[in-house]
């Protein structure tokens, strides 16, 4: 239905970089999140996307149209892009009931009233408030009001749908049911969403592909399973997951260049990633403890077990280093206790320690090259 | 048996400490106080109007003073004079009251969009002179427009307009409802600015912006976002402004005197001036008829449907000025000559004027400082010496001072402690009973509830003296009038300090007064000492409220301006004016200085 590209995007605020040279594709019918940590860019994107805020520099093309390029002087204005967008404060009208607000999109269409009302009835029936349209928002419970964004959004039938954080305002259960709504919503409608949250597990249960972003930059474009095995660089692998990947700094210790050290601890990659410094990122799932001290590995002193529902996360030292590790509920570790610790070395991501840069094996490359 | 006693027991006990509870005794007393002080007021004013008095065996022969009558009510209502005293005036007060209060909302609601919604330059210092205005005592701008627009027709000297241009202005521009109906507008406007800037500032812009995605043009934007969002404070804005103004009274007295020109405030004084008591009781009660009749609209029509209106906010508000684009420095010219001519011209012009030896006159050679600096002199002014070698000013100064400070010190701590007992205690009735009467002050038109108090201490009742005249009334009326801010602004704070910070005290043993002096004080004082400061600006440019309960002894300085003024002597009320301006715009200034460093604290407390 409609794509949308965006290049080489910046946008300033007085001396203050919000954007910086973004570049971005995005398919039709997809669902994007835009990700990353408050004051990172996201919200400006997409008000740039939507023509509340005018870039500085770039272009950003819709469907088939430049809605926006700098070189060209071209701006169109936020009516004229044919797309919905869903606030974070909902910015309902609160003079309005929820069927006016609802309606003011095709009011402003001139949809003919018969048209209009039957489209109503279908919207605010998909979203539940068929027997609250009389009510003004303010009369509604944070829910409800989201569904009366929502059901703004969803009247007019736009292309593209634009939304900020939209459920950052509910309680974490309602959170959760509204994702699936969310995402039905976006699959019976096949129009292309870009999706700003701050929250990770909305980016990866919800999205095609998630857009990292760090102080106006994007850090990585993936499909969030790529996202959370191969993060890109330490801020994406830092970023993603909870409990946090570990990520230690070691040095070279031989010859090779295959064996890494710090002093406390020593890791064999198996293959050279060619730096002097590296860091070694492992998600704590990805490390294996054994009670058995005759097990290959090194040992660890358990500091800490955290036991969490259907897991248990343990904290372990040798030396000054830290690990943190994911094991399953009926764990029978005890703090304290010495064990044997190894890595799953195929999960292992290395990362090059001057640039925080991920360096891939050469057999991964020769398969992404197949 | 044992059962039984260990509930009574409980019962007994819980008895005995909700007696013994300082708050509760606090608040009893607080009630009873306040009960006496405001709402017996208005019943003795009541009764007064339906009673003979020793004065009325002059207007009929039916008097018998002490019984009841409806002669005062009839006399108003249907009586020969009725047209002249009441209805003529009510006529003037709703035109006077309704025209300035349009044209003081279509000012103040431009400006705030201007300012809170446009880019509009220099913002910062147009601000504090739009709202200069409302700071200086009321008929500062009468006195203003007087001295340009007088005419001489009614006697005195003519003003600038004449002097420059020849020829007398219209009478209808000198005096009666047009330049009252002006300066009211002058005088209220950045009090409905205020009202509104406040109710635009909470507008997230994103609610126009939607509309803005759905492809709604700016004017349909306006139309159908803007303007019915802000509305209900439109409305709100619209019943105080119009309620502050019936109550008005030196302002319509300076031009509209002369000419006949009555309202329902000036006519309780004119009343009152010819001894005919009673008849200005059943004018004030009246005026406070027509604020309670507007009150009970705006809440009527108003509170419910902006309750409903509500504006919902959660994370991600944002608020954006709009681009003005060419229109900017056009738009800023335009607010700064606005500001110029309602905030500074004013002030330059009695400046001028009080230094002009012979009124009207505007040349060099009639330069003089006599009226600052001279002594007495019998072919001027009567022999009134300047205002700064005038011991009756120095006098005046001195009460003002004192009144201002004495009362705004009372009236904030006693807010606070209101307040604190209606926010810690919100679920007993009482406690909301003592919120409630405390704001009632508020619907009294100011010179309606000093001639409450004109009767009410007129002779001495049970323990308490008779006041009339004594120093000690002006200040009961000056802080019972305050209570509704105060407790406004106690209120704020108190709700601001957690309970917790209270019970953590009391779990250190600490008792009610301590916890009150030694945690809800130092953090309720910030915001509590700008309030304060807030009152004492408010009393010391007070007029309306003590102009009927001033004595010789007890003249303040806008009693002594007035009085100067209604004898003619115009650049002796003008150099007083001066005097009061520039004490409340020191004041003012501290204000402004105590916000900011509020707001410095409030800065190093978060980094
Ligand atoms: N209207 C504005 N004026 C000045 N700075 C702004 C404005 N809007 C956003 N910024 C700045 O731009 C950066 C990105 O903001 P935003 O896009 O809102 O972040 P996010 O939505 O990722 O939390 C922040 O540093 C923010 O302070
Ligand atoms: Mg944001």
């Amino acid at each position: 239905m409609a794509k949308i590209t965006v290049r080489n995007l910046t946008k300033r605020y007085g001396s203050a970089t919000a954007l910086n040279n973004v570049s971005l594709e995005i398919e039709s019918g997809e669902f994007l999140v835009l990700l990353g940590p408050s004051g990172c860019g996201k919200t400006t994107l997409l008000r740039c996307l939507a023509g509340l805020e005018t870039p500085d520099e770039g272009e950003i093309i819709i469907g088939d149209h430049v809605v926006f390029s700098s070189k060209n002087n071209t701006m169109v204005p936020p009516g004229k892009r044919n797309l919905g967008m869903v606030f974070q404060s909902y910015a309902l009208w609160p003079h309005m009931s929820v069927r006016d607000n609802v309606k003011f999109g095709l009011d402003v269409l001139k949809t003919p009233k018969g048209v209009a009302d039957e489209r109503l009835d279908q919207v605010l029936d998909d979203v539940g408030l068929a027997h609250l349209d009389g009510r003004y928002p303010s009369e509604l419970s944070g829910g409800q009001q989201q569904r009366v964004a929502l059901a703004r959004l969803l009247a007019t039938q736009p292309p593209v749908f634009l939304m900020d954080e939209p459920l950052s305002n509910l309680d974490a259960r309602l959170r959760m049911d509204m994702r699936v709504e969310l995402k039905r919503f976006q699959s019976d409608t096949g129009a292309t969403t870009v999706y700003v949250t701050h929250d990770q597990t909305e980016a990866m249960t919800m999205s095609t592909r998630v857009v990292v972003m760090k102080d106006g930059e994007i850090q990585q474009i993936s499909p969030p399973d790529q996202l959370y095995r191969q993060p890109e660089n330490t801020f994406v692998a830092d970023f993603i997951g909870m409990p946090r990947i570990n990520l230690v700094e070691l040095d070279t210790v031989d010859g090779r260049g295959t064996c890494f050290s710090n002093g406390d601890i020593q890791i064999e990659t198996g293959w050279a990633p060619g730096v002097q410094k590296v860091i070694i990122g492992a998600r704590p799932e990805d490390i294996t403890l054994s009670a058995d001290l005759n097990t290959p590995g090194e040992d660890y002193q358990i500091s800490a077990v955290l036991p969490n529902g259907p897991e248990t996360i343990i904290q372990l030292m040798r030396g000054q280093t830290v690990m943190i590790v994911r094991v399953g509920h009926d764990t029978e570790f005890a703090t304290n206790q010495t064990v044997k610790l190894s890595f799953k070395r195929q999960s292992l991501n290395i990362y090059d320690a001057q640039t925080g840069v991920l360096v891939t094996p050469p057999d991964i490359e020769v398969a992404k090259a197949g | 048996m044992s059962d039984i006693s260990v509930p009574a027991h409980g019962l007994r006990s819980r008895l005995h400490r909700s007696a013994t509870d300082p708050v509760n005794i606090l608040m009893l007393l607080l009630l009873a106080v306040l009960a006496y002080l405001v709402l017996w007021p208005f019943i003795q004013l009541t009764i007064e109007t339906l009673t003979w008095s020793q004065g009325d065996r002059r207007l009929s022969r039916d008097a018998v003073p002490g019984e009841f009558t409806w002669f005062h009510w009839l006399q108003a209502t249907t009586g020969p004079l009725s047209t002249k005293v009441l209805y003529g005036p009510l006529i003037n007060t709703m035109i006077t009251g309704i025209v300035s209060t349009i044209l003081a909302l279509l000012a103040g609601g431009v400006l705030a969009w201007c300012v809170v919604r446009s880019d509009m330059p220099g913002k910062r210092w147009l601000q504090p002179i739009l709202t200069l205005p409302y700071i200086l005592p009321s008929f500062a701008i009468a006195l203003a427009w007087e001295t340009v627009f007088r005419s001489p027709k009614v006697g005195g000297q003519p003003g600038l307009f004449e002097a420059l241009l020849g020829t007398a202005p219209p009478e209808w521009l000198s005096y009666g409802a047009v330049p009252i109906s002006i300066t009211l507008a002058i005088h209220y406007f950045p009090f409905a600015y205020l009202l509104v800037a406040g109710a635009l500032a909470t507008i997230d812009s994103q609610m126009e912006e939607g509309a803005l995605i759905s492809g709604a043009g700016r004017l349909m934007i306006l139309r159908r976002i803007t303007f019915p969002v802000v509305a209900p404070a439109f409305a709100a804005a619209f019943i105080l402004t119009f309620g502050k103004t019936i109550g008005q009274f030196a302002l319509p007295f300076l031009l509209g005197a002369p000419t006949q020109y009555h309202t329902v405030a000036t006519m309780v004084y004119a009343n009152l001036a010819l001894g005919l008591d009673s008849m200005a009781f059943v004018l004030a009660i009246v005026l406070i008829a027509m604020s309670l009749v507007a009150i009970w609209f705006s809440n009527r029509f108003v509170g419910k449907k902006s309750r409903r209106f509500e504006t919902i906010s959660g994370k991600g508000f944002r608020s954006r000025t709009i681009a003005l684009g060419a229109w900017r420095w056009p738009v800023f010219t335009a607010v700064a000559l606005f500001s110029f001519t309602v905030g500074i011209l004013p002030l330059i012009l009695l400046g001028v004027q009080s230094v002009m030896l012979i009124d009207g006159f505007y040349g060099l050679e009639n330069l003089t400082s006599h009226f600052w600096f001279g002594t007495s002199n019998p072919e001027i002014a009567f022999g009134e010496p300047g205002v700064l070698h005038n011991d009756i000013i120095l006098g005046a100064t001195w009460n003002t001072l004192k009144l201002a400070f004495i009362s705004a010190v009372i009236a904030s701590v006693v807010g606070l402690v209101i307040a604190y007992i209606s926010v810690r205690r919100a679920d007993n009735p009482l406690a909301r009973a003592l919120d409630q009467i405390s704001f009632i002050p508020f619907l009294f038109p100011t010179i309606a509830f000093g001639a409450m108090y004109l009767t009410l201490f007129a002779e001495p009742v049970g323990p308490i003296p008779a006041l009339y005249g004594t120093f000690t009334l002006l200040v009961l009326i000056s802080v019972v009038s305050r209570l509704p801010y105060s407790v406004k602004t106690g209120v704020t704070a108190v709700t601001q300090i957690g309970k917790e910070l209270e019970e953590a005290a009391e779990l250190a043993g600490a008792g009610w007064g301590m916890r009150f002096r030694r945690i809800i004080m130092p953090l309720a004082s910030s915001g509590v000492l700008s309030g304060m400061m807030v009152s004492f600006v408010g009393v010391m440019r007070e007029l309306s409220l003590i102009i009927l309960l001033i004595t010789p002894s007890t003249r303040v300085l806008m009693t002594v301006g007035f009085g100067y003024a209604e004898e003619g002597l115009s650049q002796l009320s003008n150099a007083l004016v001066l005097i009061v301006a520039v004490l409340t715009i020191i004041g003012e200034l501290i204000l402004m200085w105590i916000g900011k460093g509020k707001m410095a604290r409030l800065r190093d407390k978060q980094s």
